[in-house]
Formats: C-alpha cells, structure tokens, sequence
C-alpha cells in the first residue's frame, strides 16, 4: 500500500517494572480502515488503546507517528486535537440526562455567558445520529438516554467520538454484555463509521463479532502482534481456528 | 395519534403538573372545610409573607440535591448569615450594601467549607452538613452571646419598602423570590452549569470521563445553598426588623419537604425548579392553614406528615417510577 498511514506505531513498548505489557510493536492504520483487535486477557489490547490515545506514556524508544510525521511526547490532548477519540467499555453516559446533552457533554456549544444554545446541539446531534444509521424514529435528540437499548446507548457513545470530526474511534469492548440483536445494532454503527471515511480500532474478546466488521486483524499475545493481516476471504471459522492456534502456544 | 397520546404531558414537567394537582386539591379542601379562613384574601397575604423565604432557600436545596447531594446545615447558615447581616448594619448606621455583602461573603464560605469537606475529604455530605448544622450555630451562638438585634430604625428605609414592602396587595418579597427562582431556574436547565450539576448527582464519572470538574461544580452547588440562605436571612430580617440567633429554627424539615413534595428525587441527577414553588407554597398553606382554620398548632406536623408522603405517592403513581 502507498498511502500514508494515519497512524504509525513504530517498536512501541510498555513495561510495568520488568514486565512487559507490550514489546516492540509496530502497526499502521489507514484512513477508512476498521482493526479489529483480539487477544486473550492480559494480552496488552486496553494497553494498546490507552497508549494510541494517549492516557498511557509507552517506554522511550517508542515512536508514534500521525500522517507520516513523528509526533513527539504523545498524550491525550494531542490525540484528541489530531482527533483519536475513545469510547469507552463502561459507555460513560448520564442516563437521565437527554441524548444531546450527552453527546456534548464537557463541550457544550453556549453563548458568551455560558448558556447552552439547544437549537444547534440539536441539530448537530440529529445529524450525527443519523450519520451513523439510527434508524428508529421513536426518540429524538432530547429524549433521556436510559429510554433506550445498550445497543442505542452505545450509538450515543459513538455520535459523541465523531462530533469533531474525529479519524480515528477507539472502540473498547463495545458490545460486552449486549444482547445479540443490540450488538448487531453496534456492528452497522461501526461500519457507518467507516462508510464516513474513518478508522477504527475495534477490540473486543468475541471473534465473531470482531470477524464480522474487520478489514484486518491483529493478534496480540502477551504483548507482542502476532498475526497482522487483510481479512481477505477469511472465513470467521479460519479466523477462530487462528486465535485457538495463539492462544495454544 | 390515540387519545390517550394527545393527553400525555411531557416527562420533565410531569413532577411540576402533580406536584400543582396536589397543591390544588388540598387548597379546595381547605376551602371546604373553613371557607370563612380560605375564601378571605388575608390568608393569602400571610402565606405570601413567609412563602418566598423557604423558596429562595429552597431553591438552593434543588441545586444539591440535583446534584446527589444533601445539605442539612442551612438553618444554621442563615442563623450565621443573619448575624454578619444584622450587626454590620449595627457598625455602619444602616449601610446596607456592606451588609448584604457581609451576608453573601459569610453564606458563601459556609457552602465553600461543606464544599470542600465533601468533595476534598470524601465525607458523605448527610454527616458533614449536620455536624456543620451543630458547629455554625455554636459559633453564631457565641459570636451573638444571646442578643436580640433590634433594627428598628431600618424601617422607614428605601431599602425596606423595596425588599420587603407592599406592591399592592401583594408583598415584594413575593416577586424577588419568584425572580430569584426563574433566574436559578434557567441556570440549572438552560446553563452548561446546569447540566454539570445534573450529571454530578446522575453519574459523575461519565462527567469525569469527558472532563468535566465534578468536584468544583458539587462545590459551588454547595455555595449556591450558602448564597440562598443568606438571602433568606437578609429578607426575614428585613421583614421583622430584629434578628435573633434562633431565626433559623423551623426551615429544616420545611424546607426538605418542600423539594421533595415538589417532585425532585432524593436520588439525584434530577429536579425541579417549579415543582420547587409549588412544594414550598404547599408547606406554607399546611403551616398558615391549619392555624388560621382554628386547629392546634400541633395538627401542623400530623399535616406535614401526611402531605409528604401523599405527594411521594403522587408523583410515583403520576411519573411511574420517581423516587425509586
């Protein structure tokens, strides 16, 4: 591939005293690309997302690039402001509070004296939601969050990650303890995702799920990439048979 | 759209239209019981008297409680409050800018200490606002060594008539602690401010996760009591022209009844502004009512009892699951 990657992990590394979370890993994400992330536990994938959106410092040595430049002393504000956003396992939602006033929490459009201007956040809220393929016409941005399903909840999460046009969503777990239906609902939020012209980083500990959106996998095994390839015609039967075979070792 | 769909009343005013409903069936059952008390305006302007006092602090009561919070030290703020109120008036021959900002300034910290106790120590605010309650009117007991403060010059001021005078039948305190209410009423559901305090009582790590000061908006929820108490304060001295250390007896349990009777939820992440007013002007009618209608003073706490859980009951059979 010639493209240049958006983000570029060159042998990045973190240790907890003289353990290894992870080990020289080296990984490139294109733009409009959905990752999927598998591993066993303890095999470094929160590790990986917290150091790609910077709340975890990697060990020096470890180079991070953004657009094919390298960027220097790697954190959260600059990832969120170069637009890596995370949406989080524990879905972070105020659930008595309306959709849109989630979706802006933290970064509420107001007036000079602090009062929020509703009609925008509205408007900007009914777009994401429909960006990433809500299609029940049963709430609106101002319905309160806990009217809705997990799978629905987790859309909101995901509205929020692309409210700035963010490239990048890193989406943690995001269809733990979900219903099968919900988690199908997630899946084609992902994919919406990607039809928008973004990347994701999808982990999660179901292979078929992470079959199902993937255009390439990476294995991590004890902190190391173990299988770095293009879904291709993989079928998710040969993909589980793969892990099985890691995880044996 | 059904019938029954045209009828529905939206979620968020559900609290406010039960807590009216209520409010309203125990006004007619007043009248009927002794229509020479209820059909006579003079009852009215009694309640109209003492009715903006327990809004204003109520009003402060809705923030922290909004917020997942509770306060239970405002008597003794407004005790202390009072007392920097009454005796700067005392030292500066009446200048009452200077007092109301002594007021301001002492209410203000008193919310800052709850404040910090809670958010910096993690101090659950039940315990620390009741020992608070205790140690604010020790101290206000102290500095005060039993004085009555009469302020009797006070009355003829400009100042007074405006505050606490008549405008027409109604008196003026009526319409600054509805002023009071629509401008916190538009900070708690209009103002970023707001929505902070609603997701700090709702779920307060989601507010973290997304870089939201917690802590700081907790705290100024607790300095928004302090400021509503004081305010209290300057108006019931204004209103009686003495104050007295013991000025702050008697909000306590009101007060709580009113925020609660008026449909916010003690659990937080929710509440009302105007249910607030409308919980507070039942609270008053219960207190007025049942002495202008000839009972025992004492019927008023049986009064109190009933109304409150009554209203619970109200609003959980009106929104379904409130309270719970």
């Amino acid at each position: 591939m010639s493209r240049t990657p958006l983000v570029k992990l060159v042998n990045v590394s973190k240790s907890f005293g003289r353990v290894y979370a992870l080990e020289g890993i080296n990984l490139e994400l294109y733009p409009g690309e959905i990752v999927s992330l598998v591993g066993d536990n303890g095999a470094g994938k929160s590790t990986l997302t917290k150091i790609i959106s910077g709340t975890e410092k990697p060990d020096s040595g470890s180079e991070i690039y953004f657009k094919g430049d390298l960027v220097r002393n790697w954190n959260s504000a600059k990832a969120r402001t170069l637009g890596i956003e995370t949406v989080h396992q524990n879905r972070a939602l105020s659930e008595q509070q309306s959709i849109y006033a989630n979706v802006f929490l933290g970064r509420e459009k107001t007036n000079a004296l602090g009062f929020v201007k509703r009609k925008e956040e509205i408007a900007q809220t009914e777009k994401l939601m429909r960006t990433i393929g809500y299609t029940s016409k049963v709430w609106t941005p101002s319905s309160s969050v806990n009217k809705l399903s997990g799978g629905e909840r987790q859309g909101v999460a995901i509205s929020r990650a692309i409210l700035f046009d963010s490239q990048l969503v890193l989406l943690d777990e995001p269809t733990t303890a979900m219903a099968l239906s919900e988690a199908a609902e997630v899946m084609d939020f992902i994919r919406n995702l990607k039809q928008e012209g973004r990347s994701v980083i999808f982990i999660s500990h179901n292979p078929w799920d992470a079959h199902a959106v993937a255009d390439r996998f990476v294995i991590l095994e004890r902190g190391k990439v173990v299988f770095d390839a293009p879904k291709g015609d993989m079928t998710a039967d040969q993909f589980v048979a793969h892990l099985h075979n890691f995880a044996k070792k | 759209m059904s019938a029954s769909k045209k009828l529905q009343i939206p979620e968020k005013l559900r609290p406010v239209v039960g807590a009216s409903i209520f409010f309203f069936i125990m006004i007619i059952a007043f009248m009927i019981t002794s229509p020479g008390v209820f059909l006579d305006f003079g009852i009215y302007t009694a309640v109209f008297l003492s009715l903006p006092l327990f809004t204003i602090v109520g009003l402060g009561l809705v923030y922290i409680t909004v917020a997942g919070e509770i306060d239970l030290s405002f008597p003794s703020i407004i005790a202390l409050s009072g007392l920097a109120f009454a005796w700067t008036l005392e030292q500066t021959q009446l200048n009452f800018g200077i007092a109301a900002i002594a007021a301001i300034v002492v209410g203000t910290a008193c919310g800052y200490i709850n404040g910090l106790l809670v958010t910096k120590l993690g101090l659950s605010s039940l315990i620390t606002t009741l020992g608070m309650n205790f140690a604010l009117i020790g101290l206000t007991n102290i500095l005060n060594r039993g004085e009555v403060r009469m302020l009797s010059d006070m009355d003829g001021t400009w100042v007074r008539r405006i505050v606490v005078g008549s405008w027409g039948p109604i008196p003026a305190q009526m319409f600054w602690s509805l002023g009071v209410a629509l401008v916190l009423g538009l900070i708690l559901h209009r103002h970023k401010f707001g929505i902070h305090v609603h997701v700090a009582g709702d779920n307060p790590e989601a507010g973290r996760a997304m870089g939201v000061n917690i802590e700081r908006t907790k705290t100024l929820a607790f300095v928004i009591v302090g400021i509503t108490s004081a305010i209290t304060a300057m108006i019931a001295i204004l209103l009686n022209s003495t104050y007295f250390a013991t000025m702050g007896e008697g909000y306590l349990l009101p007060v709580l009844a009113a925020v609660f009777v008026g449909g916010t939820p003690v659990t937080g992440g929710r509440g009302t502004i105007g249910g607030l007013v409308i919980g507070a002007a039942t609270v008053v009618f219960i207190q007025v009512g049942v002495v202008a209608s000839g009972l025992d003073g004492y019927w008023t706490s049986l009064g109190f009892g009933l109304v409150i859980v009554l209203s619970l009951l109200g609003h959980r059979w009106f929104s379904g699951r409130l309270t719970r």
